[in-house]
């Protein structure tokens, strides 16, 4: 029993690690309808910062970590002011592929300023794990979870009380009538790419002490993030949180006690049960279905 | 409307380029053209599917990849003539790209970007998994190309069948989005309601693009694997079906320079993006600018190049709202 | 439309162009000087003139391998050096002839591999390929190789086929002791220090896992195996802990690492985290002090490091006890000189170097006007001892057995460092 409940833990850690990455995803295509490829990597690309912050300007972790928040929420905006900004008026084609190719600049960049090699981050958390009845959990795995949570909960609040958030959900389900009703969509949308940096760089520097920092520490759990955001419903927060806890659970499950589902096997499974969801629930779990108007 | 006489001898100014680039280049050029020969191929496909009914599909490298596995199998295992091959990896591929259009009726928009990315990386995962017939990670070597043309060096020999199979693949494209075929899909693209109003079929006409669309892939990967001998889970990776979208914006669709364009972007690209940093460092030493000693080897760079180009290509393919399919109605003026 | 094409059949051409490199110069015809002075060089062979000599190499510059892009820079570096210092005879590079080596980026991709390689022997018309990367990569261009008789040398790759099936591909051929030879030595140590070991098993599911623990079954003999748990390639540290709470389950008390870098470390801090203290067996690539300590940052204290056991061939370019070395201090004065900037702790810098000198050598026994025959011919003729390599051990290759290097010892790591211990062993 505590076998199982130790394989439990993991799946669950790892799918906290999808989790808080797709609830970046899930930001972003809130509040611009923008399904973003470079999420990941631009999540990598500011752990590099705070990475750099600590090792090389000798900051501790706390004030590291909201330097790179800000930094993060600059380049965001920066991304969608200077690049996304020039190509509101392409077709969906042709954004999805300029996503597309900020996440290979974004990985060749990290790759070339800090070289491929693999480090170390060391979390807030301290490496000793918890032990519970024979079942190890590592804190870090833990506080990925916990902050995830925190931070669904947070944005839960930041769109449903504040002036802002109304204004960004309403610049992103329509545009031309914010407009005509004095709403600066064009910043919406910019701070829309900042705020979603933002959990992107608080998913990255959670997850690298897991993963280890390097250029691809994030394309791994990108797929998976993606899955978890459109099983959960790819409007949904939670449903994006949960989504990714399931699938971490599942395919850790799956790999551990059923004998045919070799590890190879994880991905291509976890992508056929989130197709069958889609058949039954086609906007997800959580999702509410959008009537088409006509 | 029929093509106009300016058209027709447009097209037969490039037949004719086409077949007689041969005879001034080098094997391995002609090999290099064959290549472009192939994607053009499955952006072909692409288009149909895209282009026409405006599904966007992440997937056609796994389509081109069970092409490719077809071919490499069954001429590796079974002895079967390797071009006689070309026609069933398409067949594969298309059956599962009809089936696949089943389930893709009901998602839309970025569920089926996302299932059809799904879809690229399950079949390199499928194929690692099916070890045993598929050699697994370190996949299938075909036999090196021959010739059966004594006159011929392999390479140019499949430059010429690439082509011939291109350019045959090409007409029927065209003919199959002629008339009312061709209106159906453009409508189902421009609004779906509408359509099932008019009595157009969605069910029958988005999976017959996928299948199409899938066939054009499979055919592709076939020749693919025969060019290249060798099929491996590594040969199809996901940044290839990417980079056939890419090619098919940057390209501008099925008039055949578009294909042309987008299919000699796909091919040249990652190769050479590379080579453009080095030489310009190259320069830069020689002329004094500072920032010398540059490694252009560095680990990294080659991305970042690709990857603005990218960007670059990206922005000067003409923005507006126009459709790719309005572009290709215009331009083959065939309904 | 026009525009747009236009615009885009400009940048091709441009890049194309930007890519077209020199052909190599026609042959000259002069015949040897009869009076007896060295003859004078000539251009003998593709990629080889009267001033250089060009090889070429494939290695992955984007992507999750990029980081073997150094074993590149540690060649040319080396090959810098070669062609600025004056050897014995007075004359700078190899006989006057300097070493140019093209890096071609393949992205780890066996379809871009092929096309490169082809690229390199049929348009850039390079003598030789030079420590390509890869195991399915040199797989997939090696019968085009065999069929061109061009060198394919040095290949970066420990799968031992490269070696054994000499005959049937006789243009290429391996350098590194291959898998086979690790998994025998670390047999050997199981087998001698370990007699009542419950041994698990992590390996990667491809032919290198496979290789490394058939060589292990080898050297150790029966019955020490209880469980085995495979993981696929590429997984990334994610798939990594559930077979290794599944390994610990089945009661080992040694623990045996068959992995890339990232995946070993990660099992060695899942196993440290779930409370096993098993005996630690790693495979070299795994194996340096950079992960090491990696894995026990990560873990937060040094027993889930120390202890682990693994195998080695060249000196260790970190360790204290090459401190005063000659050859390490050279290495470090050629980072210095030409790969500033660049951490000479990673030792994949110096497997590069190491391997050049290797081609170096080989490249001096082909003659004053080698063609790849010749080159060919040296290379699997060559027998030296190098300074390069643990103390005592030699390159060895022979027309029956073509494994350069085949003398290994075993290191243990402890605070920071590995340590040889034991005997030099050679495994074929």
């Amino acid at each position: 029993m505590s076998e199982f409940l130790q394989q439990l833990v993991f799946g669950l850690a790892i799918g906290g690690v999808y989790g808080s990455l797709a609830l970046a995803l899930v930001l972003i295509y809130r509040t611009t309808r923008v399904v973003n490829f470079a999420q990941g990597e631009m999540a990598m690309f500011t752990t590099f910062i705070a990475w750099s912050l600590i090792e090389n300007h000798g900051f501790s972790f706390w004030p590291a970590f909201f330097v790179t928040l800000g930094i993060a929420f600059l380049l965001g905006v920066g991304v969608e002011r200077l690049v996304i900004r020039n190509f509101e008026h392409s077709s969906h084609l042709t954004v999805i592929l300029v996503t597309i190719a900020l996440f290979v600049i974004f990985n060749g960049a990290a790759g070339w300023i800090w070289s491929p090699e693999q480090r170390a981050f060391l979390g807030p958390f301290s490496a000793a794990p918890f032990d519970v009845g024979g079942v190890a959990i590592a804190r870090q795995d833990v506080g990925v979870i916990a902050v995830t949570l925190l931070t669904v909960a947070l944005l839960w609040a930041f769109f449903r009380f504040t002036k802002l958030g109304l204004a960004m959900r309403a610049a992103a389900v329509g545009p031309e009538p914010s407009r005509l009703l004095g709403v600066r969509v064009g910043w919406m949308f910019a701070m829309g790419w900042g705020f979603a940096a933002v959990l992107g760089a608080v998913s990255g520097m959670m997850v690298a002490p897991i993963v280890f920092l390097s250029p691809t520490m994030m394309q791994a759990a990108l797929i998976y993030a993606f899955a978890a955001a459109v099983l959960g419903g790819i409007e949904s927060p939670l449903g994006a949180v949960l989504g990714g806890l399931l699938l971490g659970v599942g395919t850790t499950l799956l790999g551990a006690y059923v004998d045919v589902v070799t590890p190879e096997l994880e991905l291509p499974i976890a992508f056929v049960v989130l197709v069958l969801v889609l058949l039954f629930r086609p906007a997800g779990l959580l999702g509410r279905v959008v009537v088409r108007r006509v | 409307m029929r093509p106009t006489w300016r058209q027709l001898a447009g097209h037969g100014v490039l037949f004719a380029a086409i077949l007689l680039l041969p005879l001034v280049i080098s094997d391995f050029r002609a090999s290099q053209f064959a290549y472009v020969g192939v994607f053009a191929i499955a952006l072909i496909g692409l288009s149909i599917l895209t282009g026409y009914t405006g599904q966007i599909s992440l997937g056609h490298g796994g389509f081109m990849a069970i092409g490719a596995y077809v071919t490499a199998i069954l001429s590796v295992n079974y002895g079967v003539y390797d071009l006689l091959t070309v026609p069933l990896g398409g067949i594969a591929a298309g059956i599962v790209g009809f089936l696949f259009g089943f389930p893709a009726l009901r998602l839309a928009g970025v569920y089926l970007a996302l299932a059809t990315f799904a879809l690229a990386v399950i079949v390199p995962s499928l194929a690692t998994a099916l070890g045993d017939r598929t050699g697994g990670t370190a996949g299938i070597l075909l036999e090196l190309p021959t010739s059966p043309i004594g006159a011929l060096s392999p390479d140019k020999w499949l430059y010429y069948v690439t082509w011939a199979i291109a350019i045959v693949l090409f007409a029927a494209a065209t003919i199959f989005v002629r008339g009312r075929r061709g209106r159906a899909l453009r409508a189902v693209r421009e609004n779906e309601i509408a359509a099932v109003s008019a009595g157009v079929s969605l069910t029958r006409y988005k999976t017959l693009a996928f299948g199409v669309s899938a066939f054009y892939a499979g055919v592709a990967g076939s020749l693919y694997a025969i060019l290249n001998f060798i099929v491996a889970p590594g040969t199809f990776p996901i940044t290839l079906s990417i980079l056939l979208l890419a090619g098919l914006v940057v390209g501008g669709a099925a008039s055949f320079v578009g294909v042309l364009a987008g299919a000699a972007f796909v091919q040249f690209v990652p190769l050479y993006a590379g080579d453009v940093v080095g030489r310009l460092t190259g320069i830069g030493d020689r002329i004094g600018l500072p920032g010398g000693g540059f490694d252009p080897t560095t680990p990294g760079v080659p991305s970042v190049v690709y990857g603005v180009i990218l960007l670059a290509v990206l922005w000067l393919a003409p923005r507006g709202a126009a459709g790719l399919a309005q572009r290709l109605g215009r331009i083959l003026r065939i309904s | 439309m026009s525009r747009r094409v236009f615009v885009l059949v400009a940048t091709l051409a441009a890049v194309c162009t930007f890519s077209v490199t020199a052909a190599s110069a026609a042959p000259a015809g002069q015949t040897a000087n009869p009076t007896g002075t060295p003859a004078p060089l000539r251009a003998s062979a593709p990629g080889v003139t009267a001033r250089n000599v060009i090889i070429g190499t494939t290695l992955p510059l984007s992507g999750p391998a990029s980081l073997y892009a150094r074993i590149g820079t540690g060649m040319r570096s080396y090959l810098s050096y070669i062609n600025a210092r004056r050897a014995r005879d007075g004359s700078r590079g190899v006989y006057g002839r300097q070493i140019i080596l093209n890096v071609y980026d393949d992205q780890y991709n066996e379809a871009l591999t092929v096309q490169q390689t082809r690229r390199a022997v049929e348009a850039d018309r390079v003598f030789a390929m030079l420590g390509g990367l890869g195991t399915e990569n040199q797989q997939a261009v090696r019968g085009y190789m065999n069929q061109r008789k061009v060198p394919q040398l040095y290949v970066s790759t420990g799968l031992s086929e490269f070696g054994s099936l000499h005959r049937q591909y006789p243009w290429t051929i391996g350098w590194q002791p291959d898998y086979v030879q690790e998994g025998i030595l670390l047999g050997r140590y199981v087998r001698q220090n370990l007699p009542n070991a419950k041994v698990a098993v992590l390996r990667q599911n491809d032919d290198y896992g496979r290789e490394f623990l058939q060589g292990f079954l080898a050297g150790a003999g029966g019955g020490f195996v209880v469980a085995t748990e495979t993981y696929p390639r590429n997984g990334g540290a994610a798939v990594i802990p559930g077979p290794v709470s599944r390994l610990r389950a089945s009661g080992a008390d040694t623990f045996l690492v068959i992995a890339t870098p990232t995946e070993a470390v990660t099992a060695l801090v899942t196993a440290f985290r779930i409370g096993w203290r098993p005996n630690k067996l790693v495979n070299s690539v795994a194996a340096t002090t950079t992960f090491m300590g990696l894995a026990q940052q990560s873990a937060g204290s040094p027993e889930a490091v120390n202890g682990v056991v693994t195998t080695t061939y060249l000196k260790d370019c970190n360790s204290p006890a090459y401190e005063n070395d000659a050859r390490v201090r050279m290495y470090k004065a050629i980072m210095a000189r030409y790969a500033p900037g660049q951490p000479a702790t990673d030792c994949l810098f110096f497997y590069g170097m190491a391997k050049a000198d290797t081609f170096v050598q080989a490249l001096y026994r082909a003659g004053r006007n080698p063609t790849r025959a010749s080159m060919m011919n040296a290379v699997r003729n060559l027998q030296m001892p190098s300074p390069w390599l643990i103390p005592g051990a030699r390159v060895i290759t022979t027309p029956r057995s073509a494994f350069p290097i085949r003398h290994q010892k075993l290191a243990r790591y402890n605070n920071g460092n590995f340590t040889e211990f034991g005997t030099l062993q050679r495994t074929r």
